[in-house]
């Protein structure tokens, strides 16, 4: 699968400059198309499971409605303000309805974009690609990464101090006064506990000779091949498809400096 | 980062990873808000977003904590996957520089709770700026933007500076940080 295999620090690069050049678009075509290709691509070059990927996706279809209407509602006068569209009887400047479209399916290319990072990538390689590539000091990745392995304990963790607290007498509340309550009640122990764990694990790891230093060896080796420039190239052709093909239909609006 | 203790580094980490999660769980809290209010809804609740950094500058108080933390829980937030994606790491970098960039002023020897709420005007400013370009507020009204930026002001000021501060001495009150900068200071006294 050809996604999966790609240097995860590159994938990264690659999809954060995208991401960059679709900020400088103000046009819905042009995050359309790159967010009907992202989708194509991830189901061509990844192996996904899709129900999982529509549900992660789910929650941007609402944010991107929230940015469209919010857009269209509070906009700025625009040029031509004879020009306008309507929507449930309600009229608006064609020009801010474009804009807000642009802006709410921007939010879906990104969404699209990130996922296919997100679900293509596995998170010990990243960050061992990032020591690698990116000469990151191990001691702050290999950190990252025994804080990462706390992320399952924490749950465990919360359910200790809630049977601690209930044990002791303290009982579960439903109403939404009482559940603010009861987190902060959890903040501090669950917060404690973390520091405490992450104490153990530097002792134990510096115990078994782990300095931090940049000489040391890796069992997983991470390279830069053709494969990831044909991604970066493969991703840069189908931007400038999409901006190509909006401005053929004469909808193209690139960011114009103003502030 | 040579003066730093490996044990600061993973309690900087296990700090970080648990406020990924809570920033994740805020998200929704802030799509509700951006639906009722738009994008000002946001703004409100974005010091929760910065608070890492203040906690850890306040407790490890070592040049680079507010940055370094604020970027690993961005990482952390992208590892878990329900997020915005790679660009969300560049945008902890942003918020954690702004803060870092205070305490930097201070020479990190500073951090009374006015520092701490500067920081998280510091993190208001930076992300402010990132957002308007990325975010395209150049097609929102510019009084509306100004609107937005005062109330995120004081939300990093109070949510971010305010109540990390009063975490971080309540974690201190346990004694866990009896070996970090923090619960140095506590033992000694000079915090009630």
């Amino acid at each position: 699968m050809f996604l999966h295999q790609l240097n995860p620090t590159m994938k990264a690069f690659t999809i954060v400059i995208i991401v960059i050049l679709l900020a400088l678009i103000f046009d819905p075509i042009t995050p359309s198309i790159l967010f009907l290709t992202t989708i194509i691509l991830m189901f061509v070059g990844g192996k996904v499971n899709w129900k999982r990927y529509f549900l992660y996706l789910l929650p941007f279809l609402l944010f991107a409605f929230g940015m469209f209407w919010t857009t269209l509602i509070f906009a700025k006068q625009p040029d031509l303000p004879g020009q306008t569209i309507t929507i449930l009887t309600f009229d608006f400047p064609r020009e801010s309805f474009i804009v807000a479209l642009a802006l709410a399916v921007r939010v879906l290319s990104v969404a699209a974009l990130s996922l296919l990072f997100i679900f293509t990538t596995n998170i010990v390689h990243f960050i061992l690609s990032l020591i690698q590539q990116l000469k990151l000091s191990p001691k702050i990745a290999y950190g990252v990464l025994a804080g990462y392995r706390f992320l399952p304990m924490m749950k465990d963790e919360l359910k200790v101090i809630r049977e601690a607290h209930r044990i002791r007498g303290v009982n579960q509340v439903s109403t939404i006064r009482g559940k603010w309550s009861q987190y902060k009640r959890y903040a501090i122990p669950l917060l404690a506990s973390a520091i405490r764990k992450a104490e153990r694990t530097a002792i134990a790891m510096e115990s078994k000779g782990f300095t931090g230093d940049r000489s040391r060896t890796f069992l997983k080796q991470f390279t830069v091949s053709g494969k990831d420039w044909l991604f970066l190239v493969i991703m840069l052709t189908l931007y400038a498809v999409a901006v190509y093909t909006s401005y053929s239909l004469g909808f193209l609006k690139l960011y114009d400096g103003e502030l | 980062m040579t003066n730093w203790r490996f044990k600061e580094i993973v309690v900087l980490s296990a700090l970080s990873v648990v406020f990924a999660v809570v920033y994740l769980a805020f998200l929704p809290v802030g799509k509700l808000l951006f639906g009722i209010l738009g994008p000002i809804g946001y703004d409100l609740i974005f010091g929760i977003w910065f608070i890492v950094s203040i906690i850890a500058a306040y407790i490890i108080r070592k040049p680079g904590a507010a940055f370094l933390s604020e970027t690993i829980a961005a990482t952390i937030e992208v590892l878990i996957g329900n997020a915005v994606g790679p660009m969300l790491i560049i945008s902890g970098m942003i918020q954690g520089a702004g803060a870092e960039a205070v305490f930097a002023a201070t020479r990190w020897k500073n951090y009374s709770i006015w520092v701490l709420m500067l920081a998280g005007v510091g993190s208001s400013i930076t992300s402010f700026i990132y957002g308007y370009f990325m975010g395209g507020f150049a097609a929102l009204d510019t009084g509306y933007v100004i609107a937005m930026f005062v109330v995120r002001v004081i939300s990093g000021a109070l949510i971010a500076g305010l109540l990390g501060k009063a975490i971080s001495d309540g974690l201190a009150k346990t004694g866990v940080l009896s070996s970090y900068a923090l619960g140095k200071e506590v033992r000694k006294g000079k915090v009630a």
